[in-house]
């Protein structure tokens, strides 16, 4: 029998809600400061509007306090999968008041683009964009990659903050608590930070030729989609904007960083040596390989660069950014969408599988994709061996585990959500006579939370298909759990008794 | 067939003999580039459209730049113009003294300077690492760039202003509350 919720339910939902809200409002004090210094008004009074109606929202919404503000699971998962509805639409308020798009939709959609990190845009005239607007579609990449609730939960401890840890799709708890998990995640973001604005800064200001102020606003904007694996640039030519390998070899090292888990980060951080057992490292970088080799063997077949240097720096950094889950391009998107035949297969399969678990990138993730790989292994060795040969099989992540049925079901279950994500907007995509490869790239683009994209994804696409991949970006970063408790708690408010 | 044969020709020695600003372009717009940038790849071609971003100085004396063909340049959104799509640009390289002397850049803050862009179009540069510009020769500025005025609207800062307003008195409420 459903339970129907009672109030105390929706005022606890509700209380968590407002705390979240207020460090939105809290956040948007940042591009409102970059405002007001730049001398951009009115972008300014749109981000003191965006504060306070989070603020007030924020605070209506935690002045009847649960009894007790500690979250069970199915609360923690209703609210995450919220906070991923209501904190865009929050955030597009001050992308809707600059002009700079056509449909209410639209701002939404990058909104929605920007937290999830997957870098898709539907912004017109970016490079006229107000430099704190800017900063804001980066920040959102930030907050986003992190984890919304993750910045919540540095900020307020509080009970039941694991099912909230989880509900963003993360499963490596590095210490006991989860606050102090929260706080590493966000002291390696700090550190990669320091590390990748100084250096795309100087880079900038040395190399490049850029003036102070502009060199340090493209460190700051490209490090936060770079190291979150989002893919907005502040221009919109992307990274080709730069012509400089120096400049992209920076962003690489700062896209590999954000694709890698933040267990692994840890693991590094104490110069463990287990990272070359572990099943995630080996599984992506054998993806990795694979998917290079088909791009770089795709443009080669093609004929379309001369020199091997041309094809493998534009090969490499289309590879690294589809598989990290960036999104950046150094070529144009009618020129990506030219590629075809082998190249176009490996982008494609790139972005599929993604990065790794507990990670700021989408898709699939390493960790799963090589868990299905050593379960199907088992299963052919159970088939080869004679009948009732017991076959153990042993993965190391973060320890050796033994693979057990109940595990097996739940990667493959996940893995397949993700098939039916893709082949939902791929299929939405045809509805709308796309080329059946468009379809399918742009859909798993969205899905995956990349935002590469072959020039389908246009503030003139069909208002359906932007609800459609605002729906797979937004289920493709929470992985679905948080998704279907949102949808059986409805269920249950509606017919629960 | 010879007569055509000997009046290319002669077309080919003169583009080679004379200077390359000098040598006739063909007019090119950014979108077509884009569209199909290996047609040109090689020749000297005229492209219009507003300098935006940064012009950056390299130490090779070449500065570089990013030429916009949409129609931002001549319908700002901040002086009425409606969103008319994504922007449509490529890369452009100068010698460094060409572009020294022109207005800065488009921004938020201002239309770049109109310029017709001369050059040799480069499609996949095998010296640049697969790089694809406009190596230009000659910047002719055909509208020089100006600054735009921009106001905050009052009835945003009045709602945002009284919200934030409530937000505090909200704040307040709570804390006397969890105070007593």
């Amino acid at each position: 029998m459903l339970i129907r919720p009672n109030r105390e339910d929706l005022r606890l939902i509700g209380y968590n809600l407002g705390r979240i809200l207020v460090v939105v409002a809290v956040a948007g004090l940042l591009p409102l400061t970059w405002a007001l210094i730049a001398g951009e008004s009115a972008p300014a009074a749109s981000f003191l509007l965006m504060i306070g109606i989070s603020a007030a929202l924020g605070y209506l919404m935690m002045q009847r306090p649960p009894q007790t503000t500690r979250l069970d699971w199915s609360h923690g998962m209703v609210v995450v999968s919220l906070t991923w509805l209501i904190v865009p639409a929050i955030g597009a308020i001050p992308l809707e008041l600059s002009g700079h798009y056509g449909s209410f939709i639209d701002p939404y959609f990058d909104a929605m683009s920007g937290l999830t990190t997957s870098g898709l845009a539907l912004i017109q005239d970016l490079d006229h964009l107000a430099t704190s607007l800017n900063f804001w579609r980066h920040l959102l990449h930030f907050l986003g990659g992190q984890g919304i609730v993750i910045a919540v939960l540095s900020v307020f401890a509080g009970g039941g903050a694991m099912t909230l840890y989880y509900g963003e799709a993360r499963d490596d708890q590095i210490f006991p608590s989860v606050r102090s998990t929260a706080r590493f995640i966000w002291l390696v973001s700090a550190v990669h930070g320091a590390f990748g604005i100084v250096a795309l800064s100087a880079v900038g200001y040395f190399v490049l030729g850029f003036r102070p102020f502009r060199a340090i606003f493209h460190g700051v904007t490209i490090f936060m989609a770079a190291f979150d694996t989002g893919g907005f640039a502040p221009q919109s030519s992307s990274v080709g904007y730069y012509h400089s390998a120096a400049f992209e070899a920076v962003t690489a090292v700062l896209m590999i960083a954000g694709a890698l888990s933040f267990g692994l980060h840890f693991a590094l951080w104490r110069g463990r040596r287990q990272v070359v057992d572990n099943l995630e490292v080996r599984t992506i970088l054998t993806t990795f390989l694979g998917t290079l080799l088909l791009t770089l063997g795709g443009l080669a077949s093609a004929g379309l660069y001369q020199s091997l240097f041309g094809l493998t720096r534009q090969g490499l950094f289309q590879v690294l950014s589809a598989h990290s889950g960036t999104g950046f391009a150094t070529i144009p998107s009618t020129e990506l969408a030219s590629w075809g035949g082998l190249a176009f297969g490996g982008i494609a399969i790139a972005m599929a599988l993604g990065g790794m678990a507990s990670s700021t990138a989408g898709g699939v993730k390493s960790l799963r994709v090589g868990l299905t790989i050593k379960a199907l292994s088992s299963q052919v060795r159970q088939v080869l061996l004679p009948e009732g040969a017991v076959i153990s099989t042993r993965y190391w992540h973060h320890g050796w585990k033994q693979l057990n049925p109940g595990l097996i079901q739940a990667v493959m279950g996940v893995s397949l959500l993700y098939v039916a994500l893709y082949v939902l907007g791929t299929g939405v995509g045809l509805m709308y006579h796309l080329p059946l490869g468009s379809a399918l790239f742009e859909s798993v683009s969205a899905g995956a939370n990349v935002g590469l994209s072959v020039g389908v994804v246009d503030p003139t696409m069909p208002f359906f298909l932007k609800l459609t991949y605002i729906f797979a970006m937004w289920a493709g970063r929470l992985e679905f759990v948080a998704i279907f408790s949102l949808v059986g708690f409805v269920f249950s408010l509606v017919r629960g008794k | 067939m010879m007569r055509r044969v000997a009046l290319t020709g002669i077309v080919i020695i003169l583009q080679v003999l004379m200077p390359g600003e000098a040598r006739a372009a063909t007019d090119v717009t950014v979108a077509a580039l884009l569209v199909d940038g290996a047609v040109y790849d090689g020749q000297t071609i005229s492209v219009v459209g507003e300098l935006i971003g940064d012009y950056g100085f390299r130490r090779d004396g070449s500065a570089w730049s990013q030429l916009n063909g949409d129609t931002y340049a001549t319908a700002p959104l901040l002086e009425g113009g409606r969103p008319n799509g994504a922007n449509v640009g490529i890369g452009v390289r100068v010698p460094a003294a060409i572009i020294e002397d022109l207005d800065p850049p488009g921004d938020y803050h201002r239309r770049g300077p109109l310029v017709r862009a001369t050059g040799t179009w480069r499609y996949h540069d095998e010296d640049r690492g697969g790089e694809t510009y406009l190596d230009a020769v000659n910047l002719e500025v055909l509208e020089q760039g100006r600054e735009f005025d921009e106001t905050a609207e009052p009835a945003v800062v009045a709602a945002g202003a009284s919200l934030l307003v409530l937000a505090l008195w909200f704040g307040y409420r709570i804390r006397k509350r969890s105070a007593g």
